[in-house]
């Protein structure tokens, strides 16, 4: 069923006249087929339908005002479920990134989200993720033809949301549709196509003001974040450890540490080694959200959020759950060295099942991050501080540190999510890590 | 970045009924893309049209009248009220996609404005009256009336009908838009000398132009042709 | 018609070209062109030189000075503005058993002699079994702020005869072995010496005799994964220059020389396509039935499967090359252009 609202034909227009339905309850419409007239205080116009299907009910009469965005008609379209304009179905893509700050006006045709019924067996079109995610080029689709890859199941890096052949190449690289397109900065391999943002019409500096434009990666990252907060419910838990213990082992290991495995012990490979467990004990956490079914793991690819001179870029560990911590250590040490040389590969930034970001070293004590889409949850592991903390009664000063995680509440309920933190909590505070150091 | 336009001026006054239906049918055919931007501009011999907004008793001459002084009278589907149309006034029709998300408000706007900057280039000083209506002024006086419509939200139909040197005693046959407290004006009154379509035509589409950023080219001769009236003893084309 | 301006300190009649190169050893174009031209003649006594000014004067670009000095004039042979005669004498000669090398002093005065290039000296094999082992050299191109009587690029005109190989070197050492290539090969050859790259780009050049470039082969000067730029001629370089400012921004610039433009090395060039999926085809001479539009049409018929974006083609517009050299930069692809171009191909 498609609601079909009264269009916004300008930011300034804020409401419309319904004039004369062209098309009665009952009365079969062809998609584009003019349903009704309306009158604004600025142009007129017919409504066409974004669907082909039968009307089933007027909810306003001939004449009435109605502000932008009321509903005035049903079509039945034959699909499934019930479309909600708010509302966006879990696997469908993000809104397009422009929306008014005037009160929640819809795009002026209505996004047509429902699947139409099989037995109209139309031609099979990709998911509208962007206006140019209709383009299939004919390597994207001998690729995907060759490889068994489902191109509805992409989102597209190229410009307006294009699935290009690096999307494909990525998908195929990693077994199945890839991480929602975050850029790889590859040398002799290049580069993965950068999302393009549609660029806002171009403004001429005010005074004292100068236009410095912003990188492919840039705008890569500022398309991925937009659809991360577009795509999951989110919702954010913390909770406090005490690391006592494990600050008093990493300063007495850390010279021998660094000598034998030639890598920088930090907090980050304990913090990596406490989650994956948590992660393979509850692990719809480490589960992907694909419509209607969830992808779940026994394995996890633990993506680290590294920050260098582009911006922000996350290369994952594969099997981060095989490796002890200095194995962690060492793939963090290679992965964060070459991100910063740019020397990543475009298959080392994909995949992930489970994102951690460390903004500790900078200071901060708690943050909100953003889903690395398509996982379900992000880990944020901040600073860690001396606190006055209550110890049987008494005050004690302990390092303790907040490890706050942003999660998808489409997937994952506040239970289960304070369950998991709570397990990496007990993780930090209760194991004993000098063991799997080997010095 | 500029898209190509076709730029069409057919040839003498066009009778309204031809131009409205070859509008109507350039602009199906911009709708499903088969052609690009159009921009159309013409005279017309004298004709009263009436938009979707027009009450009967703002045609003051009944309609036997009108014809008697040689004009038409059509109800149309802009909206709006009543105006005029006749030789000596410039009628730009462009036919724009305007986007899935048009603005409709800011289209009017770019209209109002190719019309101000025309008058500009002439000395003479013109402008918006949003407390008032759409269309452009000077001061309580409307030199240019504007009504858009669109086809199925996304292409612009109708445009802008500026009085160069028309004659004006033809509004006093209508309440011209409406607004019985305002008068109509033209270029020629304006700036005290006679500014004729063909001196204004080129400023309009150097305008046209840049407000709407379009490289506008010559249409082809079969768009053209469309806007030409049959010769006699033929039957008008589908 | 006026000679253009010699390099000063250019070394006197008699001096052969090898000693023209620089202290470090490197060969301009112009020079290792001369080097291949004076190898040529010393290695086979057949072959001989016609051409306006190229005897007692040296050439208007000087490219022949020091020939007649050592080879003499029945060999090297001034010849009266004659381009159909020039050619016709060439042809006949090639019957005859020699191997002539014609030189034109602007490919813009090659039309002169239209007639007997595309109709008697492409096509006489086929009429009279007698291969011609003829060598048509010119200099070719604009950006010297020369205009439409001194700048053109000739090519498609003579691709299109058929029966003519035509060569457009970029680097001096490619331009030494390819004229070789073109002088020891029987059948007809066009050499188009672009006149902006003569002084202004050197290399270490090899100077063994023997050294030949093949005929019919292009070469990846850079490689790159991104967006592949198939071109020839000075925009060789134009599209080095991009490709490195490109390099910058994280897009990878493949570019692929053509050098042999007729014909061209179809599998190297769909080659490149099969890596990046996406193609820009640089060329100087006017867009429309340039030799980059017939590379075009190769991609999208034989690389269609392996196609990410619509293959485009950059190159100027179809009018005279311009006086003034704002109009003219205006009127070439420069290295700002490459490089919007590949930007649009790599986020299409």
């Amino acid at each position: 069923m498609t609601s079909i609202q009264m269009p916004q034909l300008g930011e300034t227009i804020v409401e419309g006249t319904i004039l004369r339905w062209l098309k009665h309850e009952g009365e079969a419409v062809a998609r584009d087929e003019a349903l009704f007239e309306i009158s604004t205080d600025k142009v007129d116009t017919e409504v066409p339908s974004p669907v082909a299907g039968t009307v089933t009910r007027l909810l306003v009469a001939e004449g009435d005002t109605v502000a932008v965005g009321t509903a005035v008609m049903e079509i039945d379209d034959g699909a499934a479920g019930a479309t909600e304009p708010a509302a966006p179905a879990a696997a469908e893509a993000p809104a397009p990134a422009a929306v008014p700050a005037a009160p929640v006006p819809p795009p002026a045709e209505p996004a047509p989200v429902a699947q139409p019924a099989a037995s109209v067996a139309p031609v099979a079109s990709l998911p509208d993720r962007g206006p140019r995610s209709q383009i299939v080029s004919p390597i994207v689709r001998r690729l995907a033809k060759e490889n068994g890859i489902d191109l509805a199941t992409l989102a597209g890096s190229g410009t307006g949301g294009r699935i290009t052949k690096r999307d494909v190449l990525a998908a195929i690289a990693s077994g199945g549709p890839p991480g929602a397109a975050m850029p790889s900065v590859g040398g002799p391999t290049g580069l993965a196509g950068p999302a393009r943002v549609a660029p806002p019409a171009p403004a001429a500096p005010g005074a004292g003001e100068e236009l410095v434009q912003v990188t492919h990666i840039r705008r890569a990252i500022a398309q991925h974040m937009l659809a991360s907060l577009q795509t999951s419910a989110r919702a954010w838990t913390m909770v406090e450890v005490n690391v006592e213990h494990l600050v008093r082992l990493r300063d007495a290991a850390r010279s021998a540490f660094e000598q034998k495995y030639g890598a920088k012990l930090t907090y980050l490979p304990f913090v990596v080694r406490a989650t994956c467990d948590a992660l393979l004990t509850y692990p719809v956490v480490n589960a992907e959200l694909r419509g209607d079914d969830l992808a779940m793991r026994r394995f996890v690819h633990m993506g680290i959020a590294v920050s260098y001179d582009q911006g922000l870029i996350v290369p994952v560990v594969r099997n981060a759950d095989s490796l002890n911590v200095p194995g962690i250590a060492r793939a963090i040490a290679d992965l964060a060295g070459r991100a910063r040389s740019h020397e990543l590969k475009p298959d080392e930034v994909q995949g992930s099942t489970f994102t951690i970001t460390n903004p500790g070293p900078y200071g901060s004590i708690a943050s909100v991050p953003i889903i690395n889409q398509p996982n379900a949850a992000i880990l944020s592991f901040d600073a860690i501080q001396k606190r006055p903390v209550v110890i049987d009664d008494a005050i004690a000063i302990r390092h303790m540190v907040n490890l706050s995680m942003t999660w998808d509440h489409r997937s994952i309920d506040g239970e289960l999510a304070t369950r998991f933190l709570a397990r990496i909590k007990e993780n930090l505070e209760t194991w004993d890590f000098s063991s799997e150091l080997g010095l | 970045m500029p898209r190509i336009a076709w730029l069409s001026e057919p040839q003498g006054p066009v009778p309204y009924d031809l131009a409205n239906k070859a509008m109507h049918a350039l602009a199906e055919r911009r709708l499903s893309q088969e052609i690009p931007d159009v921009v159309i501009l013409l005279e017309h011999p004298p004709v009263f049209t009436a938009g979707r907004r027009a009450h009967d008793d703002e045609l003051l001459w009944d309609e036997p009248e009108v014809g008697a002084r040689g004009g038409l009278v059509r109800r149309i589907d802009r909206g709006g009220s009543f105006t005029f149309h006749g030789p000596g006034q410039l009628v730009g029709y462009p036919i724009l996609h305007l986007g899935s998300g048009p603005d409709a408000a800011a289209y009017l706007r770019r209209l109002e404005e190719i019309v101000i900057r025309t008058g500009r280039d002439l000395g003479i000083e013109l402008e918006r009256r949003n407390d008032v209506q759409t269309g452009v002024w000077h001061g309580d006086d409307k030199v240019c009336a504007i009504g858009v419509r669109l086809m199925r939200t996304r292409v612009t139909l109708h445009g802008f009908a500026l009085n160069c040197d028309t004659d004006l005693s033809w509004f006093d046959g209508i309440v011209p838009c409406g607004l019985p407290d305002h008068g109509v004006t033209s270029l020629s009154r304006l700036s005290g000398r006679r500014i004729t379509v063909s001196e204004v035509r080129p400023l309009v589409r150097l305008h046209a132009a840049s407000v709407l950023g379009l490289d506008l080219v010559s249409a082809p001769g079969w768009l053209t042709e469309t806007f030409a009236p049959a010769p006699a003893g033929i039957a008008p084309g589908a | 018609m006026s000679g253009v301006a010699v390099e000063a300190g250019a070394a006197g009649h008699g001096a052969e070209p090898r000693g023209k190169r620089g202290d470090d050893g490197q060969a301009t174009y112009l020079i290792a062109i001369a080097e291949a031209l004076w190898e040529e003649m010393e290695r086979d006594e057949r072959v001989f030189m016609l051409g306006e000014d190229i005897g007692a004067y040296g050439g208007a670009f000087k490219v022949t000075e020091g020939f007649i000095e050592r080879f003499g004039p029945e060999r090297v042979l001034d010849t009266p503005i004659v381009e159909e005669t020039i050619v016709g004498m060439a042809v006949g000669a090639a019957m005859e058993g020699l191997r002539p090398v014609a030189e034109f002093q602007y490919a813009d005065f090659m039309s002169s002699g239209f007639d007997e290039i595309t109709t008697v000296l492409s096509r006489y094999h086929y009429r009279a079994g007698v291969p011609l082992p003829v060598v048509l050299r010119a200099p070719s191109g604009g950006g010297v702020r020369a205009s439409s009587f001194h700048s053109t690029n000739p090519e498609p005109y003579f691709a299109h005869a058929g029966g003519i190989k035509i060569m457009c070197p970029a680097f001096p050492s490619d331009a030494k072995g390819l004229l070789k290539s073109a002088i020891r090969d029987d059948n007809p050859s066009l050499f188009l010496e672009h006149k902006w790259i003569y002084r202004r780009i050197k290399e270490q050049v090899p100077t063994e005799p023997d050294v030949l470039v093949p005929i019919g082969k292009a070469d990846v000067k850079l490689e790159g994964s991104d967006v592949s730029v198939i071109t020839y001629g000075a925009m060789v370089h134009k599209a080095l220059e991009a490709a490195e400012s490109l390099a910058q921004r994280g897009i990878s610039t493949e570019v692929v020389d053509l050098r042999t433009v007729h014909p061209f090395d179809e599998d190297t060039v769909l080659r490149s396509i099969e890596k990046t999926s996406r193609a820009l085809v640089l060329y100087e001479s006017f867009r429309f039935l340039g030799i980059g539009s017939e590379v075009a049409a190769t991609i999208a018929e034989r690389a269609f499967e392996h196609l990410d974006a619509p293959v485009m083609r950059l190159a100027p517009p179809n009018i005279p090359v311009p006086f003034s050299p704002t109009l003219e930069d205006a009127f070439l692809p420069q290295v700002a252009d490459i490089e919007a171009a590949v930007e649009r191909l790599s986020t299409w």
